[in-house]
C-alpha cells in the first residue's frame, strides 16, 4: 500500500484473495443454485437470502464427508472463509464444514430415518394390505378440531354412510402429537374397525413431523387393520405415509378411498337385481323346456307304448299256448294213424315180395343146380357110395359097380374097362 | 329351503350379503342347480337384495368418539 505502483490484474487479484482469505465466517442461507457435475473437484453452489447471493465452493471429498445432500431450497449453516478464483476473478466462500440448518437438519433426519426403515423393509409393497371393499366400521385418527375430521366425516356420511364411524381425536402437532397418535393407533385398533385413517389438513414442514417419527411409524406398521394416511402435505412425502397401507393426498381423499360410493352400490345392486330375475327366468324356461320336451315322448304320449310290446307277447304266447296241447294231440294221432296204416299195408307186401324173391332164388337156384345139366342129356357117375363124383378113370376098375345118374333116374351100372385118353 | 342356517339378510354385514347375492346370481346362472334350488337361492337373492337396498337407503352415518370431543366444523387446527 506504501508504493504507488501499478499492479498487474493478476497482483491485484492475488492480493484480493489473500484478503479475503482473512476473513473467516459462519454463514446461514438458503441453496439457489446447485452444481455438482461428477468429476468435478468441488461442488459449486450459491447459497442466498432476500438482499445477496454468496457463491460457494467445498472441495467434493469435505462435501461428500459432510452427508448433506444439498439441493435448492435447503438452509445451511456453513463455516469457512472467503477466497477468489484469480483467473476469472470470482469471489467465493470456501466451506470448510456444511450441515442443514432448521428444517433442513429435520429433512435429513427424516430421510435417514426413511432410509432406515426401508432397510427394515417396511415400506416394500408387498406389505402393503389391501382395503376392505365394504367396511362396517372406519376409525379416523386426527385433530378433533379443524377441517380434516369434518372433511372425512362429510366424505363418508355421502359416500358411504352405511359404515360406523370412529373418531379419535388427537394432537396432530405440537409435543404431545406424537405419543396421542400412537395411543390413537392403539384405541382404534382397539375398536377393531376395518380401516383406519391417519389424517391431517396441510401445515408447515415442521406441523408435519410427528407423522416423521419413527414411533408413529412403528405404530402404522403395527397395525393390525391397513392404515390409510391423508396427510395433506404435498408434494412431501411423510414416514406415516410411506409405511401406510394406502397413501393419499388428503382427508377427503382418504376418506373416498376407504369406503365405496353408494351411488356406485345402487348400480351394482341394480345390476345384481336383473341378473337375478333372468338367471331365474333362464332356469325355469329351461326347466320347463325339458319338461315340455319329455311330455312328448312316446311314453307319455300313447298309452300302449310302455307295455303295448309285452301286452302283445303275451297274446301271442297264450294262443301259443291254446294251440300248442290240442294240436299236439291231433297231430300224435294222425301220425299214429299213418304208421299202422303203414304198417298194415306194409306187412303183406313185405310178405309178397319175399315170396316172388324166393322163387326168383329158387328158379335162379335151380338154373344153378349142377343137375339140371342132366336134363340136356349129360349124366353124372358115382362111386358106388353114391356120393363120390367119379372124375377120373383111375377112380374104376372094371367089375366096379358105379351108379350112373341121368335126369329121370338112375343107371345101376358095372365098369367092363377103362382107358385113359 | 334346505334349512341350513343361513343368517337373516338384515343382520349381516353389507359386504357379506353382497358377496353371497353374487354368489347366488353366479349361481342361477350357472344353471346347475336344481329348481327347487334355483327358487330357494332365487328367493334369499330377492331378500339379500331387498336388504342391502334397505341399508343403503336407511343408512345414517352413526359417529362415535373414542379419544377427544369432536368440535363443531368451522375453527382451524
Amino acid at each position: 500500500m506504501v508504493e504507488d505502483r501499478a499492479l498487474s490484474v493478476t497482483e491485484a487479484m492475488t492480493s484480493a484473495k489473500r484478503a479475503l482469505e482473512t476473513v473467516s465466517a459462519h454463514v446461514i442461507g438458503e441453496v439457489s443454485e446447485f452444481n455438482d457435475k461428477p468429476g468435478y473437484k468441488a461442488a459449486y453452489f450459491t447459497v442466498a437470502d432476500d438482499g445477496a447471493a454468496m457463491p460457494c465452493m467445498m472441495w467434493r471429498d469435505a462435501y461428500v464427508a459432510s452427508g448433506v445432500d444439498l439441493r435448492c431450497g435447503a438452509l445451511v449453516e456453513m463455516w469457512g472463509a472467503f477466497s477468489a478464483y484469480v483467473p476469472k476473478g470470482r469471489m467465493q466462500f470456501m466451506v470448510k464444514r456444511i450441515a442443514l440448518a432448521g428444517e433442513g437438519v429435520l429433512r435429513m433426519q427424516v430421510a435417514q430415518l426413511a432410509k432406515k426403515l426401508e432397510a427394515e423393509g417396511l415400506m416394500r409393497p408387498e406389505r402393503k394390505r389391501a382395503l376392505p371393499a365394504f367396511p362396517t366400521r372406519i376409525a379416523v385418527i386426527t385433530s378433533p378440531r379443524g377441517k380434516a375430521v369434518h372433511d372425512v366425516i362429510r366424505t363418508l356420511r355421502r359416500r358411504f354412510p352405511l359404515a360406523e364411524l370412529l373418531v379419535a381425536g388427537v394432537a396432530v402437532e405440537g409435543k404431545n402429537a406424537v405419543v396421542d397418535i400412537v395411543r390413537g393407533l392403539k384405541t382404534a385398533a382397539e375398536a377393531s374397525p376395518d380401516v383406519i385413517l391417519l389424517v391431517r389438513g396441510g401445515g408447515s414442514y415442521e406441523d408435519l413431523m410427528p407423522f416423521n417419527s419413527e414411533e408413529v411409524a412403528r405404530a402404522v406398521v403395527a397395525s393390525p387393520v391397513p392404515v390409510v394416511t391423508g396427510i395433506g402435505h404435498e408434494p412431501d412425502t411423510s414416514i406415516a405415509d410411506m409405511v401406510s397401507d394406502l397413501r393419499v393426498s388428503t382427508p377427503t381423499a382418504a376418506a373416498e378411498a376407504s369406503a365405496p360410493a353408494t351411488a356406485e352400490l345402487e348400480q351394482r345392486l341394480e345390476k345384481l337385481s336383473r341378473l337375478l330375475g333372468r338367471a331365474l327366468q333362464h332356469r325355469l324356461q329351461d326347466a320347463s323346456h325339458r319338461v315340455r320336451h319329455l311330455a312328448q315322448r312316446p311314453v307319455f304320449t300313447d298309452s300302449n307304448a310302455l307295455v303295448g310290446q309285452a301286452a302283445q307277447a303275451i297274446d301271442m304266447a297264450s294262443v301259443a299256448l291254446r294251440r300248442a296241447i290240442p294240436e299236439r294231440l291231433r297231430r300224435d294221432g294222425e301220425r299214429l294213424e299213418y304208421m299202422h296204416k303203414a304198417l298194415s299195408t306194409v306187412g303183406p307186401r313185405v310178405l309178397e315180395r319175399a315170396e316172388d324173391k324166393l322163387a326168383i332164388c329158387a328158379a335162379r337156384l335151380g338154373d344153378l343146380s349142377p343137375l339140371a345139366i342132366l336134363d340136356r342129356g349129360y349124366a353124372v357117375c358115382y362111386e358106388p357110395d353114391g356120393r363120390t363124383v367119379v372124375r377120373s378113370v383111375e377112380q374104376v376098375r372094371p367089375g366096379d359097380r358105379v351108379r350112373v345118374r341121368v335126369c329121370d333116374g338112375r343107371v345101376e351100372s358095372v365098369v367092363e374097362s377103362t382107358e385113359k385118353e | 329351503m334346505s334349512g341350513n342356517e343361513l343368517p337373516p339378510p338384515g343382520e349381516m354385514a353389507f359386504g357379506e350379503a353382497l358377496k353371497e347375492l353374487e354368489g347366488v346370481v353366479a349361481a342361477l346362472e350357472g344353471g346347475q342347480l336344481e329348481l327347487e334350488e334355483s327358487l330357494s337361492r332365487y328367493e334369499r337373492g330377492v331378500a339379500l337384495l331387498q336388504a342391502l337396498q334397505g341399508k343403503l337407503n336407511d343408512a345414517q352415518q352413526k359417529v362415535t368418539s373414542l379419544l377427544g370431543e369432536l368440535e363443531p366444523e368451522g375453527d382451524e387446527e
